[in-house]
């Protein structure tokens, strides 16, 4: 069974959430700095996992 | 809110778990893959809901919003990054299912000792499991005693909590095994998802809105909406409390257990989509729990103060607010419920019966249902401790599990990997780990989250290539994990005439 290249996406996802906040929000105190950008991350990820495991409803 | 309407609340609640946990019977469990792992026929629907409400507990309501009044959004970004780390069940999962068919394990540490070929193994990572989770479970029943206490006033002691929140542990458990604890479960997760962000939507119009709520944050506390903020998430803490809660899903046994259970591997796919949309959901109603508190009550001496302070007050309705603190101890009780039993079920098999080699499944069976009150007794003993911040203490225990992820990894992707390799990298980095906790966490200066997998991971490789490798069975395993669609026939374990022979 091959793993996914979406897996990849998910990795570039986790270090964009080290990078991100730290590097270029910590200075946007707003609902729409690092609390809109980590929701928005979360929401990829679902995203990420539903096409990382298409292939098994083929089993 | 009255004693006595908390109490009769409680009542109606045990009655319906235990209706749940009674139905869920089915025949006689008398084997081991029976009584902890459902026959391997669990749906994809009950194993999300299952899986969400065993992962997620009173350390999001009361630990995570207490992290949020405390540090910030920065608790937000530290559960996306667990979060994203739910990924690796889409990559191992159904490794895991497939030589859980075809080898017939019933827990995660059995599984290791049959790679690496050592019955040391499969006892070391179970002790192990052990010595990290009962404090996990601690941390569980903790967040029910200061839940029941902050919303009574005192009236109902810290102590009456975690009893209670004890005994409903065990009963759960004890009914069906696997099979009430994952429905009792779903009807707690239900429970939780609904009411929770009920809860978090109604105290937001009370303040003015999503607007009005961020209007004052970032009036009065800034600092809370960046990293670091206030300094809590300093990058090097942020560092040492994500790594080892992203790994969570493969190196705590209660939920890597469930990778054996579901009937299918479509039904591991429902479970794993349907937790992320729930655990996406629940992470925000705390994170939103843990602001609101932070807007209306700025002056808490204790962060897990907040979410009691916040059901108690004036902004929820007391009969809502009575229904969440069930749906929170109820979520805490499925935690701990799951804890136990996969405890009990890796004592049993990976430790008595290697011990006592030939121990019959019903023999090791009766032997976890023995185990499974003591390891109950042990966590409420811990939990009385009172320690202050619990989603640090419950971090302490990932920590600690995290040493296992190169033994875990290696078993699917590096044939080399030896039995002295995984041995030695557990003890070794488990007591680094444990003995950096003892000395206030950090040792030169980095906290104990960060040393343990690098260090666990050249412990691993070194000893490994020093030693020779199992690699007939490395190949075997190998094989099977690979082939998850070729994996028609029933698990060896489920017929225990032909694992005895």
């Amino acid at each position: 069974m091959k793993t996914s290249k979406w897996i990849w996406f998910v990795w570039l996802l986790v270090v964009l959430c080290y990078v991100v906040p730290y590097g270029f929000l910590s200075d946007l105190q707003t609902w729409y700095g690092s609390f809109l950008f980590w929701s928005l991350i979360g929401v990829l990820i679902i995203g990420a996992n539903i096409f990382m495991t298409k292939n098994f409803e083929e089993h | 809110m009255s004693e006595s309407l908390i109490w009769w609340s409680v009542g109606v609640y045990v009655l319906v778990a235990l209706t749940i946990a009674v139905l869920s019977r089915q025949g006689k469990a008398g084997s081991m893959s029976s009584y902890f792992l459902g026959d391997r026929q669990m749906n994809g629907f009950v194993s999300a809901l299952s899986y969400s409400a065993t992962t997620y507990s009173a350390f999001m309501m009361v630990g995570l919003a207490g992290l949020t009044y405390k540090g910030g959004v920065g608790a937000l970004g530290f559960e996306i990054i667990y979060f994203a780390g739910v990924s690796l069940v889409a990559i191992f999962g159904p490794k895991f299912w497939a030589v859980g068919k075809t080898f017939g394990f019933v827990t995660p540490s059995e599984m290791l000792g049959h790679r690496y070929k050592s019955k040391p193994v499969a006892a070391t990572v179970s002790i192990a499991s052990c010595l990290f989770l009962i404090p996990y479970a601690a941390v569980q029943l903790s967040g029910v005693g200061y839940l029941m206490q902050g919303m009574t006033g005192g009236t109902i002691p810290f102590t009456t909590g975690l009893m209670v929140a004890t005994v409903l542990a065990i009963l759960f458990s004890y009914v069906a095994g696997i099979r009430s604890v994952m429905w009792t479960d779903s009807l707690q997760a239900i429970l939780m998802i609904v009411v929770s962000t009920l809860v978090a939507l109604l105290a937001i119009s009370k303040l003015g809105g999503f607007s009005g709520l961020f209007h004052i944050l970032e009036t009065e506390h800034p600092q809370s909406l960046s990293v670091p903020g206030s300094g809590l998430f300093s990058f090097v803490t942020f560092l040492g409390l994500t790594i080892p809660w992203f790994f969570f899903a493969l190196t705590n046994p209660q939920v890597s257990q469930r990778l054996f259970t579901p009937s299918s591997l479509k039904a591991m796919r429902q479970m794993l989509i349907g937790f992320l949309v729930f655990g996406f959901v629940y992470t925000l109603v705390s994170i939103l729990w843990g602001f609101t508190a932070l807007a209306a009550f700025p002056d808490l001496s204790n962060a897990d103060m907040a979410t009691p302070t916040l059901l108690a007050s004036n902004l929820i309705p007391p009969g809502l607010g009575v229904l969440v603190m069930i749906g929170i101890m109820a979520a805490a009780v499925s935690t701990i419920d799951s804890i136990m039993l996969t405890l009990a079920s890796m004592l049993s098999r990976d430790v008595y019966a290697n011990v006592k080699p030939g121990t019959s499944e019903k023999r090791q069976l009766t032997v976890g249902k023995i185990v499974l009150p003591i390891i109950a007794i042990l966590a409420c003993g811990f939990a009385q401790l009172e320690l202050n911040l619990i989603a640090v203490l419950s971090v302490a225990a990932s920590s600690g599990l995290a040493v296992m992820v190169p033994a875990i990894i290696g078993a699917f992707y590096w044939r080399r990997g030896t039995a002295p390799g995984v041995l030695v990298s557990v003890i070794g980095a488990g007591l680094f780990v444990v003995y950096a906790y003892i000395n206030g966490g950090k040792v030169l200066g980095i906290p104990a989250g960060i040393w343990g997998v690098p260090l666990s991971t050249l412990l691993f490789f070194g000893v490994s290539l020093l030693t020779k490798a199992p690699t007939a069975v490395a190949d075997e395993f190998l094989k099977a994990a690979n082939n998850p669609r070729k994996t028609a026939q029933p698990a060896i374990s489920d017929n225990p005439a032909v694992k005895s022979a």
